[in-house]
């Protein structure tokens, strides 16, 4: 397959965004080298990226590349630009006025900032969950997974379209516990239950990345390992960054973890350390990154 | 810098005194035994063998210790690494603890029997060196010193060097006559018993690295540099 002639439209809202570019169906399963850069579909490549809030610069001179099939963790500590970091990967930190950044955001070849790349397309190719599960309180269960589906593109038959929530709901392990109530409201969920009912939203629209930001902190213990159960499910298929506070979430989950901090007050936060999840918890290389995670910082 | 786990931070500095402790009671055991074996000091011999009750239960403690912080404070890093090191430390102290425990059985099981001077003074020398050991392996773990920890290596080959040399001067006091095969025999395992203290302090080095930087040796532990003589005509040639 010519692979180029798939990229070049990647996000430009011109084109429909039905050929998705994936990772191959086979082998699903087969172990990937944390460390080594992976030539395949999906590979996010980060250069020398600073992200401003107008004139403040939160966060300077990141470059990482995020190989595909592998859930990546970001520490650290509050403010460190980690949530803005991650924001910028589906240029969602532009809502807010003034912020910009400055660098690359290279998704399959195709720079996320290059000139001609809709937002809009973007975050289609790149799905976010946030901290506090935010299902559509008026919508049902089955119209909250369509949502995103239905917002992009046009009219679908109820078999699809009943094979889509099936589809969603499974992929987010949410299908057997509602079944039997997909017309019933998505508010009326539990925390764990609805979150999933975001990934199963987030997964509808067939992202290649999904970003998390802080999934399970509004979660208790039980929703949370659910979560995290899921999140080793999906890297299988989708790329997966995520931002916690949980040191052991990012050690149970993550394949590789970048450490992300700031010198003080008013400085922008810069990625100290990105390796292997099992070397970042066992012995980082950076002094920080072991004062960091051994709770001695500040 | 704040230390936002201050007490767990100091739970750790406990074991690790509690273990420096316990090896340091060690240090002073090896040659406290080396004299117990050239004096025949039964009475002496019997102390130390009741003692070892008291290295059996606090090892255990500590290792109570190091498992109850690894389930509540599910430490990562430089902690994981002194909390894994530690109750592998733990098991070298307490088995060095035994080694001298059975120095002194030995010396119950040639009670009676002289040594001549070569004997006496090729013990003299092992006890002294495999006590120097165990007090630098000690200290270094104490003080996380890596270079330290790092010269155990190549004080162990004196140590592995007295020990061929023990078999030796075992070989040629029986061919003389001075001692029967059962003293000869006892008199071997007690020259393995020095060899394998050296061996633990050498352990407790390459662990105390292990905490200082996560190093690893390139070739697994070895269980001990046995390389001796094989007979009397060795011996003699």
């Amino acid at each position: 397959m010519n692979r180029s002639a798939t990229r070049a439209p990647y996000f430009e809202a011109s084109i429909p965004m039905t050929d998705s570019v994936r990772a191959p169906a086979t082998a699903p399963n087969e172990p990937v080298d944390a460390n080594a850069p992976v030539d395949l579909p999906n590979r996010i490549d980060i250069r020398d990226l600073d992200i401003y809030y107008g004139d403040f610069k939160a966060v300077e001179g990141v470059s990482m590349t995020i190989n595909p099939r592998s859930v990546t963790a970001l520490i650290g500590p509050s403010g460190c630009g980690k949530s803005t970091f991650l924001r910028s990967m589906n240029r969602m930190h532009e809502v807010i006025r003034g912020a910009y950044v400055d660098g690359e955001v290279i998704i399959n070849g195709r720079n996320l900032y290059g000139p001609g790349v809709d937002p809009v397309a973007v975050r289609r190719k790149v799905g976010m969950v946030f901290q506090r599960p935010n299902p559509f309180p008026t919508m049902s269960i089955a119209d909250n997974v369509l949502a995103g589906k239905k917002l992009n593109s046009k009219r679908m038959s109820k078999s699809v379209a009943a094979e889509l929530v099936e589809t969603s709901l499974r992929g987010a392990n949410l299908w057997n516990e509602v079944k039997d109530r997909l017309d019933g409201p998505g508010s009326g969920l539990s925390g764990g239950q609805q979150q999933r009912l975001c990934i199963a939203r987030a997964i509808a629209v067939e992202p290649d990345v999904l970003l998390m930001d802080e999934p399970c902190s509004a979660l208790d213990p039980i929703s949370t390992l659910a979560i995290e159960e899921l999140m080793l499910e999906l890297k299988n298929s989708y790329n997966i960054v995520i931002v916690t506070h949980n040191m052991q979430q990012a050690a149970r989950v993550s394949d590789r973890t970048g450490f992300f901090n700031i010198e003080g007050t008013g400085k922008p936060g810069r990625l100290i350390e990105m390796d292997a999840t099992e070397k970042i918890f066992s012995n980082p290389t950076e002094q920080q990154t072991q004062d960091y995670v051994t709770g001695r910082f500040g | 810098m704040n230390d936002f786990r201050s007490n767990f931070h100091e739970q750790l500095d406990e074991v690790r005194t509690g273990i420096a402790r316990l090896g340091a009671g060690v240090t002073e055991l090896v040659p406290r035994v080396t004299e117990i074996l050239l004096d025949g000091d039964l009475e002496g011999a019997e102390y130390v063998i009741l003692g070892d009750d008291e290295y059996d239960t606090r090892s255990l403690e500590l290792e109570e210790k190091c498992f109850s912080q690894i389930a509540l404070q599910a430490p990562v890093a430089g902690d994981l690494r002194a909390l894994v090191a530690a109750i592998k430390i733990i098991a070298d102290v307490e088995r060095s603890a035994d080694l001298c425990v059975n120095v002194c059985k030995a010396a119950r099981r040639i009670y009676s029997h002289e040594l001549d001077g070569h004997l006496r003074g090729i013990i003299h020398k092992c006890g002294e060196q495999a006590a120097l050991l165990f007090k630098e392996a000690t200290e270094a773990y104490l003080n996380t010193d890596g270079p330290r920890a790092a010269a155990l290596n190549d004080m162990d080959a004196y140590l592995d060097d007295l020990h061929r040399q023990f078999i030796q001067v075992i070989f040629e006091s029986h061919a003389a006559g001075n001692i029967d095969l059962q003293v000869a025999v006892q008199l071997a395992v007690v020259a393995r018993f020095y060899e394998r203290i050296g061996d633990h302090a050498v352990n407790i080095g390459e662990r105390t690295r292990y905490i200082v930087d996560g190093w690893i040796p390139d070739q697994p532990y070895r269980e001990s540099d046995n390389d001796i003589p094989d007979s009397a005509e060795t011996a003699t040639t």
